[in-house]
């Protein structure tokens, strides 16, 4: 005659009533190896979103075509370790934090003269192909040189005036990332 | 059984006057920030609110700035204004609130630099406005300097930065 624990019992019983397939998908055929899994998911995930991957939502029409209002996107924030931005990148600039931050597209590089004529880019003089620009500009902006830590940065959308746009030089520290389209 | 029964409230006890000591006297860094909470949630309103709902809310918006305060706005496109003095702030505030249907300004960001005396600090952070019935919020940057007089943190010089000059 044996008396059984009832706790034996009743985890016994519960493991019996669950199916071997569900088991299987909600735990893995061995646990501990789907712990130590999750447990590595974890942690590459929070390292990604932390250090590498941030994810931005634009708001506004300064970046119309390209990018949407209300569109999500990511910018990877290591894009720049190993090269500095080149032109044609649309980065993300800080403001006093990356909670909310500037998303435009670097037309001028460091020590170049940036100059708008009838809604065209002059870089140093010569006329930019923009082929992301597709709306109609009619800027006229006299020529400003960039300082060596500058670059030039603008929105695809130049169809507002140019006093409704926010644009300009901004220093290399503030870039925080390029943009994942 | 005694023993740790007045061991436990012991510790309860100082765990208390721990949570007191930091309640009472926070450090400069939590004061300006519970200051400029209190700006941005004095700043917000929405629509409905009677002229005397208003000059209280504006003469309370003007408590956070000291007696000589100077306020310099540039945002280009939009805003250009230079405020001097709690009055301009208190007649700003009061001019908004009757003018505008409602308001939300929130500070997502908030870098403070405490001077070493503890006595002034520096604050750079961006503002986010919201005006209702417009879709685009406003997104600027900012600098506040603050200065501890009798006791509380008042804003002594607000202006923005450039972000993109």
């Amino acid at each position: 005659m044996s008396a059984r624990n009832p706790v034996q019992q009743l985890s016994g019983r519960s493991r019996s009533q669950v199916p071997r397939w569900l088991r299987i998908v909600v735990i893995g055929r061995n646990p501990k190896v789907t712990l130590v899994r999750a447990a590595v998911l974890a942690v590459l995930c929070i390292l990604g979103y932390k250090f590498t991957l941030l994810h931005i939502r634009v708001e506004g029409i300064s970046m119309l075509p390209t990018y949407q209002d209300g569109s999500a996107h990511f910018v990877n924030r290591v894009a720049y370790l190993w090269h500095e931005p080149r032109r044609g990148d649309v980065v993300s600039i800080r403001l006093a934090g990356i909670h909310l931050m500037y998303l435009k597209r670097v037309i001028g590089m460091p020590g170049e003269t940036v100059a708008f004529v009838n809604g065209q880019v002059l870089i140093n003089g010569q006329a930019l192909d923009e082929p992301y620009e597709k709306l109609p500009c009619g800027w006229n902006l006299p020529p400003e040189k960039l300082g060596p830590d500058e670059y030039f940065v603008v929105g695809d959308n130049r169809s507002m005036p140019s006093e409704n746009h926010t644009f300009g030089k901004v220093e290399r520290n503030r870039i925080v990332g390029k943009a994942i389209p | 059984m005694k023993t740790v029964f007045r061991f436990v409230l012991l510790a309860a006890l100082v765990a208390l006057g721990v949570w007191l000591w930091f309640v009472l006297f926070p450090s400069p860094e939590k004061a300006i920030r519970q200051r400029l909470a209190e700006l941005a949630r004095t700043a917000s309103f929405s629509s409905g609110e009677s002229d005397l709902a208003r000059l209280a809310a504006a003469q309370k918006l003007a408590g956070c700035f000291s007696t000589n305060v100077e306020v310099d706005i540039n945002v280009p496109g939009r805003v250009q204004h230079t405020l001097i003095g709690r009055d301009e702030i208190k007649q700003a505030a009061f001019g908004a609130r009757s003018t505008l249907s409602g308001l939300k300004v929130t500070f997502p960001d908030i870098n403070i630099t405490v001077a070493p005396g503890k006595q002034s600090a520096t604050v750079d952070l961006t503002v986010e406005v919201n005006i209702a019935g417009e879709h685009d919020s406003i997104v600027q940057e900012m600098n506040f300097t603050l200065q501890k007089t009798d006791g509380k943190w008042l804003i002594t010089r607000v202006e923005t930065v450039r972000t993109l000059s």
